[in-house]
């Protein structure tokens, strides 16, 4: 059985989660990083030299990095589900993945600091209006993207829907004011009706 | 039809995508968009990219953007298995790294480069430039260690495309003053210089 090293409240774990779902493998996930610690020890390094958070261990072997992860499982056990075989097309839903990683991610990140966690240096009202007004010109991007289409690569579910879905799911949850988005808001509704969705992101978010 | 990069050549991800041809041998035409050349946020490129960054390719009408998806794509529609191998496993162990770069190692330099490689005057904070310095060095480390067990290049004995991500950023690190002394990084950048793609993206491409 594969088993998912980290805390369900990490955008990074619930990824991983929610892809296990989403392809039908049953997994075991096992508490670490953020109040669980762990990351520092000996045994942890071992799986993952950067210390982070998650870790997916399938027999002998273990990877780390979400959307590779996320992008492992689609391939090794999403061939007849959210696997796309055709290199062009599963390229329109890997750079979003990438955005994700380097854009959105980023962006939301100090937000969900300052407004949830209340991280010492994030709280200040400049400082959460700053992460914003960043965040509002990315999601101002994400429902362009998707006003003419359903899934984000187009008509089908796949995996960037997964990365960018778990981002979704907290700009959607985190207690600020947002602009009205309403092909997002649309896109994040049908993708919290999926099950394995539901079970990958907890409420109220942490 | 040839294939066309939208982006200019002192961006460290057009380098990757200009190296990434080299390994390939694949022609192509470049345009300069972005830093002091045309703006990213004209209508003409955003209609290529809504995200407005550069690299974009258009490789006979498959427009790709983001510099990894680009190098991933460009390795797989040429079959070069030795870049990013077909089965799931290998070629995970080379996303990952290549993530991980995109991610929390490009961010670890940024301070530090803009300080003080490109006198940026929005990043002067002397503290915060030592900050990145050190987490860079700390995450040059991983990596060290890493050639160390891996034997000679970031994923194996072979070069990959984690290569191309990696050793754009270690090239960036040695532009930085009082650098840890790492082996195993020192032998791994003279290995890369033995590369013509990497002698012209790389070591002559600027920092």
């Amino acid at each position: 059985m594969l088993k998912i090293w980290g805390r369900l409240s990490s955008i990074n774990v619930q990824k991983v989660v929610w892809a296990a779902g989403e392809v039908g493998q049953a997994f075991e996930r096992i508490d670490v990083g953020g109040p669980f610690g762990g990351l520092d020890t000996p045994e942890f390094r071992a799986m993952n030299p950067n210390g982070q958070i998650p870790v997916l261990e399938e027999g002998d072997f273990r990877l780390w990095e979400s959307n590779s992860i996320v992008r492992y499982l689609a391939a090794r056990h999403g061939t007849a589900s959210i696997w796309e075989a055709d290199v062009a097309r599963r390229a329109e839903a890997e750079r979003w993945m990438d955005w994700m990683l380097s854009e959105l991610q980023p962006a939301l990140a100090p937000v969900l600091w300052g407004v949830v966690r209340k991280v010492p240096g994030y709280t200040e009202p400049k400082v959460i209006a700053e992460g914003m007004k960043r965040a509002e010109t990315l999601m101002a991007i994400l429902e362009a993207q998707l006003a003419d289409r359903p899934f984000l690569a187009g008509e089908r579910f796949g995996v960037a829907d997964i990365a960018v879905g778990c981002g979704a799911h907290r700009w959607f949850n985190m207690p600020v004011e947002r602009a009205e988005r309403p092909a997002v808001r649309r896109w994040y509704e049908a993708l919290f009706a999926r099950p394995a969705a539901e079970a990958a992101l907890p409420l109220p978010i942490a | 039809m040839s294939l066309r990069i939208y982006g200019y050549a002192g961006s460290i991800n057009v380098r990757k995508v200009l190296w990434c041809c080299a390994e390939l041998g694949l022609p192509f035409e470049r345009e300069d968009w972005a830093g002091p050349f045309r703006s990213t946020s004209e209508p003409a490129f955003l209609a290529l990219n809504p995200v407005g960054l550069v690299p974009v390719i258009d490789d006979g009408g498959a427009v790709i953007w983001e510099s990894n998806a680009i190098i991933r794509y460009l390795a797989t529609s040429r079959g070069r298995e030795d870049l990013l191998p077909a089965a799931p496993l290998p070629r995970a162990q080379v996303e990952m790294w290549m993530d991980w770069q995109a991610s929390d190692f490009n961010n670890s330099w940024r301070v530090a480069f803009q300080g003080l490689i490109r006198n940026n005057p929005d990043h002067r904070d002397p503290n915060a430039i030592l900050r990145s310095l050190d987490t860079c060095s700390r995450m040059v480390a991983v990596i060290d260690a890493q050639l160390d067990k891996a034997g000679g290049y970031i994923c194996g004995g072979s070069f990959t495309l984690a290569d191309i991500a990696i050793g754009l950023s270690i090239h960036r690190w040695r532009s930085f003053p009082d650098r840890p002394a790492l082996a195993n990084v020192d032998r791994y950048y003279e290995r890369l210089c033995e590369r013509a793609g990497f002698r012209t993206y790389g070591l002559n491409g600027g920092p």
